[in-house]
């Protein structure tokens, strides 16, 4: 149905990616192309979405058959184009990211889901059918009325995904579907594929790791620095030491450098993190344009999971490791959000470091809590890797020149030294989010706050950054991590903490591995 | 709570282009004064969010009034009442007057579009659109155009709050906002341009650029009779316009 054969692809002066790599993928077939990151797993993906990236200077040698029909492609500036329009009512492609796949022309769930056969010209009552249809498939029919600038990440996720599947292509292809979606949204993100795979589409996934579940037939391409390493079925993959490539299987707990989990807490260590019955309710969140709100402000910065807080209480000591759990939108970025003052409590009171947060600007309170947001690309905002990551010494007080010392030492300690100069938009998802996290390591504040910290890492650098939690801990700070990935938790956390619609499950503060 | 919507985006829109056409037409402080007066004031106030609505006339309204007064005020070449001699500048009354019917004129054209861009529903807008046929382009260049500014609004609210996160202190103060603004200018502008190319690969790549006719999710808002009264709007300005024209010395 359709088949690239990449003999090479290049962007700009870069390396050269995806050298003699074949991928035929049939009716109903279920591939994974499993790949660390910078393996060039998703230059294959766009490949398929017919992006072979001539107009932006990229070049590409070799062949994508769809149907039947072959173009080829010799790297020169008389290559063909793809008709997007044409390519895309047959291969549907979700990319990386929910937020940069939104039309921002819908305001509602619904509106979104329809917007690719509405551009087709599928008729009004047809168009109804398909996204009540698609979200009743995905869950989201509750949802189907509001802003799709204003859901949780998962929800979004799950939005996004109900837009591609909605187009009923031959071909869907899938850059890292299940990242950030809870157990639930997982398993009917996994049931809608199938259901399309019956009618014949061919499906492709991108992941960085070994699912641990995976339909019947599925079939692995693995790829390192570009290169195939692996093309078979995924149980022989599992058998084929891909480890070595950093390609683990979802699901097994991280291995940090240090070896050894979370050391115990000192119960008279300092209480760093306390919240104490805190309610929250979220200004707004109908489901109007956004900036519609009361006060112009767009709750969450405009991903509002739904759910406030209700009488809330968490106590982190010094040392210790903390883990939120709960479905997709059930207030986990909430909560987190009350730790660094972005969100101020409607009844109840939070201290953080010793600081009651009360009406002091959000900002004084950076030189204490760290805060790593869901989706990385709401995080950066300078213009070099080297600049993001010394903002944050700056703002807490040194001089220009320390703060740049600092954030090179950082830099150089976690391994991106040779990208200080580069644009963070250039870089690849899981860099960006190390930025992210040189960021928090450069400033040092004593308590850490993550949003879903681990969501499409891949092996090496989800260990990597177990040992940085483990050694944040043991140096006495505090560590605060929303997740999905519960071998992470059970890994580095010494406990875990349940939300379900804003409130604390009670009986479940179960401690972690 | 923003505003009950009555009438279709569209018919809203053009009632805006309209009474701009009308005050540019007429030419007459007065009845620029009585626009602003009966037409823009209640709008602004009862469209549910006055505070954003004014403050955006403010800030495009106020350095225009500015310069015009100093400018007109100051140096009217045509001005015979003098009422202060300043030297090389000149206050005379019909400097005064002129810029006051240039200031008027300035406040309805951004009280009335502003007012128009920040209270319609733009996927009502574009549904509407959409409904009567007319080219996906555009749509979507209208769209983009009136929904720009809740759009930037949302982004300098996210990059905002990431700078606050990382140690940016905005102080309650008119000068701290300012830094914070001028602060947040940069990585919005880059965050825009790179949200432009990729939203247009999106698009491709959800078919946006498809052949043929495109239909809507949303049900049509229009209606026979509201279409009448566009055009009628439309015939009665221009009949008007000509007399007024043609008739006016």
């Amino acid at each position: 149905m359709i088949t690239l054969e990449s003999g090479s692809f290049a962007y700009d002066d870069g390396p050269t990616l995806l050298p003699d790599v074949t991928l035929a993928v049939g009716p109903g077939e279920y591939v994974i192309v499993a790949g660390a990151s910078g393996s060039g797993k998703t230059t294959l993906a766009r490949l398929l979405a017919g992006q072979t990236g001539g107009d932006a200077g990229s070049s590409f040698r070799g062949a994508i058959t769809l149907d039947g029909e072959t173009v080829r492609f010799d790297g020169a500036s008389t290559d063909p184009r793809i008709d997007a329009a044409a390519w895309s009512a047959r291969v549907a492609y979700v990319a990386q990211g929910g937020w940069g796949q939104l039309s921002m022309m819908s305001a509602t769930v619904g509106e979104e889901i329809a917007f690719g056969p509405a551009n087709r010209g599928v008729p009004a009552g047809e168009l109804r059918r398909l996204v009540t249809e698609v979200a009743a498939a995905l869950r989201l029919t509750d949802l189907l009325h509001r802003d799709p600038r204003r859901l949780s990440g998962g929800q979004l996720q799950r939005t996004v995904i109900a837009s591609a599947v909605v187009q009923r292509p031959r071909v869907l292809v899938l850059d890292e579907p299940f990242q950030g979606l809870d157990d639930d949204a997982a398993q009917d993100v996994a049931a809608a594929l199938a259901g399309l795979r019956r009618d014949g589409t061919g499906v492709v996934v991108c992941e960085p790791m070994l699912p641990r579940t995976a339909p019947q037939g599925a079939r692995v391409l693995a790829l390192a620095e570009g290169r195939r390493v692996f093309d078979g079925p995924l149980v022989e993959a599992r058998r084929a030491g891909l480890p070595r490539y950093g390609i683990g299987t979802a699901g097994d707990p991280p291995r940090p450098e240090q070896g050894a989990g979370p050391a115990p807490v000192d119960p008279s260590a300092p209480e760093l993190v306390a919240v104490a019955r805190v309610s929250f309710r979220h200004a707004h969140d109908g489901g109007g344009p956004a900036g519609d709100a009361p006060d112009g402000h767009a709750p969450d910065g405009g991903r509002a999971g739904g759910a406030g807080l209700s009488g809330v209480d968490l106590s982190v000591r010094a040392g210790e490791i903390v883990a939120v759990r709960g479905p997709n939108g059930s207030g986990k970025s909430t909560l987190l959000q009350h730790l660094n003052g972005l969100h101020r409590a409607d009844a109840g009171a939070v201290t953080v470091g010793g600081l009651p947060i009360l009406r002091q600007p959000t900002g004084t309170l950076a030189a204490t809590v760290g805060y790593l947001f869901q989706d990385t690309d709401q995080q950066l905002f300078e213009r070099t890797v080297l600049r993001e990551v010394a903002y944050g010494p700056r703002a807490a007080g040194l001089a220009k020149d320390d703060a740049a010392r600092r954030a090179v030492e950082v830099l150089e300690a976690m391994g991106l030294g040779s990208l200080a100069r580069s644009h963070p938009y250039e870089l690849g998802f899981v860099q960006r989010r190390l930025v992210a996290v040189a960021c928090l390591l450069a400033t040092g504040p004593p308590v850490w706050v993550l949003d879903e910290p681990t969501a499409g890492l891949d092996g090496p650098t989800r260990s990597m950054l177990a040992g940085l939690l483990v050694q944040r801990a043991g140096e006495g700070g505090a560590v605060v991590l929303a997740t999905h990935d519960a071998s992470f938790a059970d890994a580095v956390a010494h406990r875990t903490v349940w939300l379900e619609a804003g409130r604390v499950r009670t009986g479940d503060a179960a401690p972690g591995a | 709570m923003p505003r009950r919507r009555i009438y279709d985006p569209l018919t809203e829109l053009l009632a805006a282009v309209l009474l701009v056409v009308l005050v540019l037409v007429v030419n007459r402080w007065e009845f620029s004064l009585a626009v602003l007066v009966l037409g823009v004031l209640p709008a602004v106030l009862l469209s549910g969010r006055p505070r954003q609505i004014g403050l955006a006339i403010a800030l495009v309204t106020g350095p225009l009034l500015v310069s015009s007064l100093l400018l007109h005020g100051l140096f009217f070449p045509e001005g015979r009442t003098v009422l202060a001699d300043l030297g090389i500048a000149r206050v005379t009354a019909e400097g005064l007057s002129f810029a006051a019917l240039m200031g008027l004129r300035m406040g309805v054209f951004s009280g009335v579009l502003l007012t128009a861009a920040m209270t319609l529903d733009v996927p009502e807008l574009l549904a509407s659109m959409t409904h009567r046929g007319w080219n996906r382009k555009l749509v979507f260049v209208v769209g983009s155009a009136v929904g720009l500014i809740p759009h930037v609004a949302l982004r300098g609210q996210r990059i905002t709050r990431a700078q606050q996160a990382r140690g940016l202190v905005v102080g309650r103060g008119p000068l701290s906002r300012f830094r914070a603004l001028l602060t947040v200018l940069t990585p919005l502008v880059i965050g825009l341009l790179v949200d432009a190319s990729e939203r247009n690969r999106m698009l491709e790549a959800r078919g946006f650029s498809s052949p043929g006719v495109r239909t809507s999710y949303l049900p049509d808002t229009d209606s026979p009779r509201q279409r009448l009264v566009r055009r009628c709007m439309v015939a009665a300005v221009a009949v008007f316009s000509t007399v007024w024209l043609v008739a006016s010395p």
